[in-house]
């Protein structure tokens, strides 16, 4: 008698149980079957966009400007009424943003947190793991992940990446500029190199070499490189120093070491013209205290107006620029990084995007990104654009070589 | 349904104590089962990597909770098995061999590691395994041609088969609660048996230990060699949930996480271990939808108080709630008992001072 109960409680739980298994699992087919032709994250009146990015950590600083730019952007866009889309209707943008801290696997959750909070795309969030992290996930699918901001090539290869597309020059767009300007001077030069053990300090080098492959000017005389994690680059400045280079070729991406190295070569008397990376070569944080101006040249690259530079203090677009920045982009100062600038462009390739797309779907608008050409995007230097239909190449690939003039940067045709 | 009811009705003391438990587990394996079948994609991603970091805290509840040997390098076993799987999965290993060998080489790591930190003692196996992170990252960056270097590299090998007729979130899932239950089992068994009570003799005091027959030499190896075979397991799971992998994985800070969320879930608590690994998972989240721009203030914010208020962690929420409503009932009933004993027996640490004056009499 009690054995047979007490196997009664257990079965009864056990059926139970399984009840309830049953009946949840037939909650799935509901939610997975969606019948209209719409996307999600767009509507008649709206569209969602989905930012991860790091917000906190050693990257927020750049982070934060990725939101601010498009938010800026954006912000203005709707006050104004909103974004005329190319089906006929005009609606809201509305931003959601999610911070990843610069590690993967929190990026991975933020986009899968945005697949079920009803995002329409991904974009202009920064690094290069934590885009790589749902990469695959987002072409499985099939959720645009465009206009990101990683110099990772990765992101501009059609074939591999169907919903992506990149936005910044690659490391080797950056190098190749540089190279070609002083293929160009028809002076002979001599060249030290120094880059970073990564594929960010390969990527310039490599399209260095490209550029100055076959000028019988330039002769390589000194090659170095350091690790990352580095604190001190001294003894590789010493044995370039010993070379007499008088161009240096320095592929860093470390603020801090770029500081003390621009002290370093001071110390041991070698003055050569420097190539920097567009992300260190900021004028008031990296060349003022690193004591810039006592190298004959400091060059960089870009392909933003930037808004510190006396020759733009006028200049419309930057005018609008900070204006929106304050008001709807949450970001009150003067901009810090140029990721502000360049998630604002991101933010009017989009709009040229949401023009053209004729169907409120993603594959409508992929179609429509991907056809953006020619297209001179606010706060952009003349002489670059977005460029979207070149296979293997971001949206910006043209960048101009610009020169330090002891405040800001002012751009170069010819090398000296 | 009347048999369920009948459960509620009351019963012999001897009947529902039997009952109880096979019940229960019945039900909690029922429910984990069929969970992620209803459950929207989201819940379950998010269940997955709760799951996969659930295991390293577990790891490190083992060699810090239990042995209370402080470790701030379960990171890099992770990072390690999580490196192990991509090349394996890359190389077109079996899916078994791989997690064997996720599992066996950040074992062996670790044992070799242990072998050398153990005899340290003290502070000194914290700087080394500190140690372990901070070398980690150049060296995966460094390693380009296995690991890919600053890109990372991406494996998938946990999508859903066609044949199984399940989204990948559920296959994931299943393959994530599969490693889970068998490691929080298999953590129960060991802590419960001979080397629990010698790993919590160790923590205890060593001298004790050394009495006993036990060596905290060979204790302390053990318990960091089983932390890093849990940390290479928690790694496979890692290339499971998020199929890629880059020196970001193993970066330090994560480690400090693990450490906060292993205080957070109850250290020395085998279901503590779960709370912390959904603690690691849960309040980034969580922060994220309060606002993305202060996730770190308010994690901050999370970590004092819980903290503050739970210095054993939330897996004593239960017991630190029993004693507040006991107390709150049994006020009023007892008016001025008159109170000739204490009204719990006195803990062990009440007398530390007679264990060491004993011990170093013994030795001089």
């Amino acid at each position: 008698m009690n054995v047979r109960r007490r196997t009664r409680g257990a079965l009864g739980v056990v059926a139970m149980a399984s009840v309830l298994a049953l009946s949840l699992a037939g909650c799935r087919g509901g939610t997975a079957s969606s019948g209209s032709s719409t996307s999600p994250g767009i509507t008649d009146t709206s569209i969602t966009l989905g930012i991860t990015t790091p917000l906190s950590g050693a990257t927020a600083g750049p982070g934060t400007c990725t939101v601010a730019g498009v938010q800026a952007y954006f912000g203005a866009a709707n006050a104004a009424g909103g974004v005329k889309f190319g089906d006929g209707k005009t609606r809201k943008v509305q931003i959601k943003t999610y911070d990843d801290a610069y590690d993967p696997q929190k990026s991975l959750a933020n986009f899968q947190q945005m697949v079920s909070d009803g995002v329409f795309a991904e974009t202009a969030g920064l690094g290069t793991p934590t885009n790589r992290a749902f990469r695959d996930a987002a072409i499985s699918q099939k959720v645009p992940q465009v206009l990101v901001m990683t110099g990772d090539p990765l992101f501009s290869d059609q074939k591999q990446s169907p919903w992506q597309v990149g936005f910044v020059p690659i490391y080797q767009n950056e190098g190749e500029a540089f190279g070609k300007l002083l293929a160009a001077s028809n002076a002979p030069h001599k060249v030290a190199i120094l880059s970073q053990n990564d594929d960010y300090g390969k990527g310039y080098v490599s399209g260095f070499k490209d550029a100055i492959k076959g000028a019988s000017n330039i002769s390589v005389v000194g090659e170095q490189t350091y690790e990352a994690t580095d604190t001190s680059v001294d003894a590789q400045l010493t044995q370039l120093a010993a070379t007499g280079a008088d161009v240096f070729f320095n592929a860093m991406s470390i603020t801090p070491l770029v500081i003390s190295s621009l002290q370093k070569a001071q110390q041991i008397g070698w003055k050569p013209s420097w190539f920097l990376p567009s992300n260190t070569s900021s004028p008031t944080a990296i060349l003022a205290p690193g004591g810039a101006s006592a190298f004959p040249g400091i060059y960089s690259v870009s392909f933003a107006k930037a808004p510190q530079s006396p020759d733009f203090a006028k200049d419309p677009d930057v005018v609008k620029f900070l204006s929106d920045l304050k008001q709807y982009g949450n970001y009150p100062d003067m901009p810090a990084f140029p990721h502000c600038m360049w998630s604002y462009m991101v933010g009017a390739t989009l709009e040229q995007a949401f023009q053209n797309m004729k169907e409120p779907t993603r594959d409508s608008f992929m179609t429509a990104l991907r056809s953006v050409k020619d297209f001179q995007a606010p706060l952009m230097l003349k002489g670059t654009s977005v460029n979207t239909t070149v296979d293997g190449q971001p949206a910006v690939s043209s960048v101009l070589v610009q020169k330090y003039n002891g405040k800001g940067y002012t751009t170069v045709q010819n090398f000296g | 349904m009347g048999t369920l009811s009948s459960v509620g009705r009351r019963r012999p003391a001897h009947f529902r104590n039997r009952w109880l438990r096979p019940a229960l587990i019945v039900v909690v394996a029922v429910v984990l089962i069929a969970a992620p079948l209803g459950l929207p994609a989201f819940a379950n991603q998010t269940l997955v990597r709760v799951g996969v970091y659930a295991v390293a805290v577990l790891g490190l509840n083992i060699v810090m909770g239990y042995t209370g040997q402080v470790n701030l390098g379960q990171i890099f076993f992770v990072g390690l098995g999580a490196y192990v799987t991509a090349y394996g999965v890359t190389q077109g290993w079996n899916i078994l061999l791989v997690f064997l060998a996720a599992c066996a080489i950040a074992g062996l790591v670790g044992l070799l590691v242990a072998l050398a930190a153990a005899r340290l003692g003290g502070l000194a196996i914290a700087m080394v395994t500190i140690a372990l992170p901070i070398v980690g990252v150049p060296l995966a960056k460094r390693l380009s041609d296995v690991t890919g270097g600053s890109q990372g590299i991406s494996a998938s090998f946990s999508n859903a088969p066609d044949w199984s007729g399940l989204f990948t979130d559920q296959w994931q899932y299943y393959i994530v609660l599969l490693v889970t239950a068998a490691a929080f089992l298999l953590a129960r068994q060991l802590m419960r048996g001979k080397y629990g009570r010698a790993f919590s003799v160790v923590r205890a005091n060593e001298a004790v230990a050394m009495s006993m027959g036990i060596s905290p030499y060979r204790t302390k190896v053990l318990a960091f060699t089983i932390a890093s075979i849990f940390g290479g397991a928690s790694g496979f799971l890692y290339l499971a949930a998020v199929q890629y992998t880059s020196p970001e994985t193993l970066s330090f800070g994560h480690s400090i996480s693990l450490v906060a969320a292993m205080v957070i879930g109850g250290g020395g608590s085998i279901l503590g271990s779960l709370i912390g690994g959904a603690y690691y998972v849960f309040v980034p989240q969580w922060t994220n939808t309060i606002d993305p721009n202060f996730t770190t203030v308010s994690q901050g914010v999370i970590l004092l108080a819980v903290l503050f208020l739970l210095p054993e962690g939330l897996v004593s929420l239960p017991r630190v709630v029993r004693r507040l409503t006991r107390r709150a009932t049994a006020r009023p009933a007892l008016k001025n008992p008159p109170q000739s004993t204490p009204a719990q027996p006195p803990t062990m640490e009440a007398a530390p001072e007679g264990l060491e004056t004993t011990e170093r009499h013994d030795r001089s």
